[in-house]
């Protein structure tokens, strides 16, 4: 074949780039600039083992990027690792944080170091669990754990009635003196219609929110009690390990209702969808990070301070729902869940 | 209808002569990229269908009629588009669908503002009622724009841009829509004014990508519009006839025409079906991020484009309904798993459906169309117009997740991949001569 002839079948480039520029008009909205005053924000978690605190630093990162805010992170090695927070605390004020968010990893052992801050002119705002006095920060933004139990314990006490059992309740608690754990049971009892020494009430034992202990409690409350069909669990290792415990016992999960609080991705896929765990209420780190950030960089750009409780959202999830009991279905709670 | 169900490879000739003729080089690129157009906006419906549960806080079916007004109008529009064509003329019918896409394009400007949902469905319908017409015309207009010994070669380029732009329908989801939608966690927290702040600026991140192809679709119409175009209608252009009553008769006793049109309608609201409901598969099955599911249909359609020419290859070493019979086959494989595996692999499962589509439109309608001489231009119409299964079964694939959950609703294309499944069978098994015959003598 010719040159000329070779030409003569094909679509000048020229036309059909030109082509290709006017269809990319479609892509050419690009975001606009951002003009606002770069802004500093340290971001305190207790430790990236647990997806809870991952996912909320990944939100805050991506808040930041899109607000014009450097993100400062630090983390500990565990729950109870209060010296690292302390030593962030330091480093972010020095640094030249506008604002600080810290997860306390003890609510009365940070304080000095967040009262230090705070006369830097550093704003902090507890996030997820308060401090002691809560006076201590600007402000918190958290779930309201009591509000959490409240749900599970009005479901529980509705499914309950719907099935017609006689109920004999499990209590899964945190530990003595932590208000989250505290204020769960509160709210289970309050939204069950029961009080604290109500004889439907089998047993409470505290499982310091760990799988391990919350199988060896549960097998602990069967062996006094084999016809427990509710179970209240502080968090959804808790209800992992409880459930464990109830199949080793031969006990079918279809007569037991077991609630939980959290969300994360684990229950919610591998313990609400298939049904062993029935309900759980779910909280969100996602806003305690995005409205933390937000709230940090509109005070330093001299808008309002934060202050006061802010109530980070709650949902529950369950694949079974109950009537006047408001919940969201399994993949509500899959689309929202924290970790994998 | 995206060339992915319409791309319907016409036999090989010499490709030695002008691809288009001179004065007719940028009328041609023009409705390159009408092509590309209606492949975008296509397939940016398949995302609408998830935007909308979202933003509107609504059931999976009552999201699912955006399928239903956007692929319903397209078998409304069908007979009305070829007698519009016929009537007035290629550069008339081009004109017609361009202008009508544009206007629902640019109906999103309003529906956007009043936030509610119907609306949409009105812009939707009206844009995919143009694009209907556009693409009625555009098809036998791009064959007229040269000689005939190369209209094939100018066809299959035209089409090429088709799954180009349903890829760029995809990318503007993904990019301009999907990662800046408000997350529904945060919309717990919301007052109810703020809600609906949010609402409109979700549904502006909607409007957007549309505005886009509004504007593309009306600079289009301009330079169409205002540029002599002298094409003859060349004798043999498949255009879609009035029917007799013999035609159908003769078709309707075919048995492989009959069949194949069901297999069609199937083969198409499985497609619809798998390509709606991969991103909800992703986010509410395996808990991906809207920002991120995108990506997963953009895989589905980058696999089924290259899964096409890997078809065509082994089409040449296979018989075309054994090869349809395997790749169904493997189709409904896929969706079993993506029924019982709800993980990652589920989702890779309902990307991988894509591979076993890429060969399907183009087969049954060749084998459907296979000894019928002068009716296979009425039959055409009829295989095109089996477009309905797309608008149909959505709205059931939705109905079921709502139901049973979002995994067991890949249970609609599976079943509809077995029907195409039998459909191979049935060619595999049956005595093609005989059934010929039999649409002779009727």
């Amino acid at each position: 074949m010719s040159n000329r002839q070779r030409s003569q079948g094909r679509v000048p480039r020229r036309l059909v780039a030109m082509g290709g520029a006017m269809l990319l008009l479609g892509l050419g909205l690009a975001a606009c600039g951002d003009d606002t005053e770069r802004v500093t924000v340290g971001l305190i978690t207790k430790q990236e083992d647990n997806p809870f605190w991952v996912t909320m630093r990944e939100v805050a990162q991506d808040t930041a990027d899109d607000n014009n805010v450097e993100l400062l992170t630090a983390t500990g090695e565990s729950d109870v690792d209060v010296d690292a927070q302390v030593d962030a605390l330091e480093q972010m004020t020095e640094d030249g944080a506008d604002g600080i968010l810290i997860a306390p990893t003890d609510s009365e052992d940070v304080v000095p170091a967040i009262e230090a801050a705070r006369e830097e002119g550093v704003i902090v705002i507890a996030v997820d669990t308060p401090t002691e006095p809560e006076s201590a920060v600007d402000a918190l933004f958290a779930t309201d754990n009591f509000a959490a139990g409240e749900l599970i314990g009005q479901y529980a006490r509705a499914r309950a009635d719907e099935e017609g059992i006689e109920p004999a309740i499990a209590m899964l608690d945190l530990a003595p003196g932590i208000a989250s754990g505290q204020l769960r049971r509160e709210g289970f009892l309050e939204g069950f219609g029961i009080p604290e020494d109500d004889p439907q009430i089998v047993g409470s034992v505290d499982t310091e929110g760990d799988e391990d202990k919350g199988r060896a409690a549960m097998e602990e409350l069967l062996t006094s009690n084999e016809d427990i069909n509710i179970v209240y669990t502080v968090n959804e290792p808790v209800a992992f390990g409880a459930i464990d415990a109830l199949e080793e016992a031969g006990t079918s999960m279809d007569d037991v209702i077991v609630v939980s609080v959290d969300g994360g991705c684990d229950a919610i896929k591998n313990g609400v969808r298939p049904g062993s765990i029935d309900a759980t209420a779910q909280q969100y780190p996602e806003n305690m990070a995005r409205e933390g950030v937000l709230a940090i960089a509109e005070a330093a750009r001299g808008g309002d301070e934060p202050s006061g409780y802010l109530d980070t959202g709650l949902r529950l999830i369950t694949g079974d729902p109950v009537a006047d009991v408001p919940s969201e279905d399994v993949p509500f709670g899959v689309r929202n869940c924290w970790g994998d | 209808m995206t060339a992915a169900r319409g791309a319907v490879p016409p036999a090989q000739e010499p490709a030695r002569a002008r691809l288009v003729d001179r004065q007719l080089v940028i009328p041609f690129v023009l409705l390159i990229l009408c092509f590309a157009a209606w492949g975008a906006a296509a397939n940016l419906t398949d995302i609408l269908v998830g935007v909308f549960r979202t933003v509107f806080d609504m059931s999976n079916f009552q999201s699912s009629l955006v399928q239903f007004a956007y692929y319903g109008a397209y078998f409304t529009l069908a007979i009305p588009a070829a007698v519009i064509t016929r009537r007035f003329g290629y550069k008339a019918g081009v004109l017609t669908g361009l202008g009508l896409a544009a206007f629902g394009g640019l109906l999103f400007i309003p529906a956007s503002q009043l936030l509610v949902y119907e609306f949409f469905l009105l812009a939707l319908f009206t844009l995919a009622a143009g694009l209907s017409i556009l693409e009625t015309s555009a098809n036998p207009f791009v064959i007229a724009m040269g000689p005939e010994a190369s209209s094939t070669q100018r066809l299959n380029l035209a089409q090429a841009f088709n799954p180009v732009g349903a890829n760029i329908g995809v990318l503007l989801g993904a990019v301009l829509i999907l990662p800046s939608l408000t997350s529904e966690a945060a919309k717990t927290i919301m007052s109810s004014e703020e809600l609906r702040q949010s609402q409109e600026q979700d549904l502006a991140l909607v409007l957007k990508p549309y505005l886009g192809i509004a504007l593309v679709l009306v600079l289009i119409w301009l330079l169409i519009a205002f540029r002599k175009m002298d094409v003859a209608t060349p004798a043999g252009v498949e255009d879609v006839p009035v029917p007799t009553g013999s035609v159908g008769s003769r078709l309707w006793a075919n048995r492989h025409y009959r069949y194949g049109v069901i297999a069609q309608f199937f083969n198409v609201a499985a497609q619809t079906c798998t390509w709606t409901f991969t991103i909800l598969y992703a986010q509410d099955v395996v808990g991906i991020s809207p920002g991120d599911a995108g990506w997963y249909l953009q895989a589905s359609l980058i696999l089924f484009l290259v899964s096409r020419f890997v078809m065509t290859w082994l089409l040449g070493l296979f018989r075309p309904t054994l090869l349809l019979f395997i790749m169904a086959v493997f189709g409904v494989v896929c969706c079993l798993v993506a029924v019982f595996s709800l993980n990652l692999l589920g989702l890779l499962a309902v990307v991988a459906i894509s591979a076993s589509l890429s060969l399907m439109f183009p087969t049954i309608y060749g084998v459907a169309l296979l000894g019928l001489g002068e009716d296979a231009k009425f039959g055409a119409a009829g295989l095109v117009m089996a477009i309905l299964g797309g608008a149909l079964l959505p709205m059931v694939h939705a109905a079921v997740m709502d139901i049973a959950g979002p995994a067991l609703g890949f249970v609609v294309p599976g079943a509809c991949l077995a029907v195409v499944a039998w459909y191979a069978v049935f060619d595999l098994r049956t005595n093609r001569s005989g059934g010929e015959q039999l649409a002779t003598v009727v």
